[in-house]
């Protein structure tokens, strides 16, 4: 049963990510985009990392994209004119290269037996991972937390800076 | 799992999903005659006893109007958007318990819709999405005052969770789980065998940032500039006519009723009340009743307040967002976990 | 719960978007639409760190995508300035137009 709705809530994330890719428009991306996240958020839970879905969704869906809408819509952002230079060789080069992409990416992995991990000794993750995830984060992985919130102030001063316009005398 | 499983788990579900719009109906009858009590005239009162058939009527009203669409606006997300607000506000639902466990032949059944581990964060991210619901009608409207009050309604709105969610961590912090059974739980008793221990008493400052913010979430005075009629024409549902309106308009009361029932569970203790345990179906009839008090009693406050003040400006509107609610929103985290310290202490 | 889903989906679903984020990167022109394919394939290898998480039963996993989400965010809002101070000065997302080093 949880293999069922990971199947369809993983085909429905690569169908909207695909439409993502190819619309024009670029809010539609954005939407797409969104619904893609959703649904891979949906594919955490069914990994035992219910948070870290809760996270994706308020996060990354509802935070990250909301400001690429923003963005969007205030700039008013035209359309993509693909008609005018055509650059063939680009997009021959650019396929080619990830259909190389590709191929190498499964022949490695099965090659390489990515699948073949021993989950024999491997204890089971519990459903509810919140309190086990924190005192991780602030035992083991304390540097790295404190450096995160480090680099988000860093970039939030960093979008301030960026745009500004210039003084007009 | 059973047939008689299933039915348990489809009606815990789908009972307040079906009878939250039907308490919308009352409720704006409730907030017109209460409007008019404090605006001192009359109110409703033609239309059947005390005008309580006005509000069935404005919804038949409502289905029977030419849904005009304007010829230019993207028709999928001007149809999907009002479909996205009443289904933010009916999802966020199923995670409040709306009463206690209910132990019948050998089940215990505990009233609410899913207990999920991460109930709080849940709620908040599903709060997330509705802010789509509302850029999405401003946008594909293709009008500028609907895209002027979307994108000050959906600025508003993410800055006031942020407020919203650092108030909640503090009730977070005191229950030690994400839980909203647990959190009910956590409230139950008394200090000094007197007071309840409700949220409300340790955590105030955390209450009231957190009340305000939802005003501020459900875009109801004073913070409904993005909505203003003098200011915008209708904010970001000008375009929309008849049941499409019809969605928002419902939308919004039920967002009221939930972020009410939110509020009541994290603050004031759910259903529970001190000396109170139900067991049995009276007792946890008598739990619901509890929990639809504590919210009603909320939405009056909703309903006072909105006849009650005026309107803040955009600008003071932000301003107070992140200038004053986030650092007592922070200030109310530093209490709790100093609370907590002094807790484990003794 | 976990050992009910296959390793081997996970990575498919994993790479399929990692290859359509690549692609997204590599063959549009609408700097908007780079940057969107670069936060998919963030999320592609997100699903694969959890996914490998789950099958070993270690929650490092959970934890390195915590910080990925996190800093994704961040770049998120960096790049956004970045691509809002670009349009304000040449008027267009076209990534082929801007070629110029100084203007």
């Amino acid at each position: 049963m949880d293999r069922l709705v990971f199947d369809a809530a993983a085909a429905i994330a690569v169908l909207f990510a695909a439409l993502m890719v190819l619309h024009r428009n670029p809010i539609k991306s954005v939407l797409a985009l969104v619904v893609s996240f959703f649904f891979l958020a949906v594919c955490y839970v069914l990994l035992s990392a219910p948070f870290l879905a809760a996270i994706q969704v308020i996060v990354y869906a509802g935070a990250i994209l909301v400001l690429f809408l923003f963005v969007l819509m205030l700039l008013n952002i035209p359309q993509e004119i693909s008609q005018q230079e055509q650059r063939p060789i680009q997009q021959l080069l650019g396929g080619a290269a990830i259909l190389l992409f590709a191929v190498l990416l499964i022949s490695l992995l099965s090659a390489r037996g990515a699948t073949r991990v021993s989950s024999a000794g491997a204890p089971k993750l519990a459903a509810d991972q919140i309190a086990p995830l924190a005192r991780l984060v602030f035992s083991e992985y304390l540097l790295s937390f404190e450096a995160l919130s480090v680099l988000l102030l860093a970039a939030l001063v960093g979008a301030f800076v960026l745009v500004e316009r210039e003084k007009r005398p | 799992m059973t047939l008689l499983d299933w039915a348990i788990l489809v009606l815990r579900v789908a009972l307040p999903a079906l009878i939250l719009p039907a308490i919308v109906i009352p409720l704006v009858w409730y907030e017109r005659r209460m409007a008019a009590f404090i605006q001192d005239r009359p109110g409703p009162n033609r239309v059947g006893p005390f005008g309580l058939l006005q509000s069935p009527a404005d919804v038949l009203k409502l289905f029977m109007k030419e849904g005009v669409v304007p010829a230019s606006t993207d028709k999928f997300l001007f149809h999907l958007a009002p479909g996205l607000a009443i289904f933010a506000a009916i999802a966020t639902f199923a995670v409040i318990p709306y009463g206690g466990t209910l132990s019948i032949g050998g089940r215990s059944i505990p009233l609410v819709g899913a207990d999920v581990s991460i109930g709080v964060l849940y709620v908040f991210a599903i709060t997330s999405l509705s802010v789509y619901a509302i850029v999405l009608a401003g946008w594909s409207s293709n009008n500028k005052f609907s895209l002027m009050g979307g994108i000050r309604s959906s600025a508003q709105l993410i800055s006031y969770e942020l407020a919203m969610t650092t108030a909640a961590a503090g009730v977070i912090l005191s229950a030690s789980s994400f839980r909203l059974t647990e959190i009910v739980s956590a409230q139950q008793g008394t200090w000094l065998g007197l007071i309840p221990r409700w949220n409300l008493i340790p955590q105030f400052i955390g209450f009231l940032v957190f009340f305000i913010s939802t005003f501020a979430e459900t875009n109801r005075l004073p913070f409904d500039l993005p909505e203003a009629e003098a200011e915008l024409v209708a904010g970001y549902h000008t375009e929309y006519s008849a049941m499409f309106f019809g969605s928002f308009f419902l939308a919004e009361y039920l967002n009221v009723m939930v972020v009410c029932a939110m509020t009541a569970t994290l603050y004031l203790g759910g259903w529970s009340l001190p000396g109170f345990d139900p067991h049995g179906v009276v007792g946890v009839l008598l739990s619901v009743v509890v929990f639809a008090v504590k919210t009603g009693i909320l939405v009056s406050v909703f309903v006072w307040v909105r006849w009650t003040l005026p309107r803040f400006r955009y600008d003071q509107l932000m301003s107070l967002g992140w200038k004053v609610f986030l650092p007592l929103a922070l200030v109310n985290l530093f209490w709790a976990a100093a609370l907590e310290m002094w807790k484990a202490a003794r | 719960m976990i050992g009910s889903i296959p390793l081997t989906h996970v990575l498919l679903t994993s790479g399929a978007l990692f290859v359509i984020g690549l692609a997204g990167a590599l063959l549009r022109r609408s700097a908007i639409t780079i940057f969107l394919s670069v936060e998919l394939m963030m999320n592609a290898a997100n699903l694969a760190l959890i996914g490998y998480g789950a099958a070993l039963g270690t929650l490092e996993g959970q934890i390195a995508v915590f910080f990925v989400i996190a800093i994704a965010a961040a770049e998120a809002s960096v790049g956004l300035a970045i691509f809002v101070a670009l349009f304000r000065h040449t008027e267009t997302i076209d990534v082929n137009r801007i070629n110029l080093l100084k203007w």
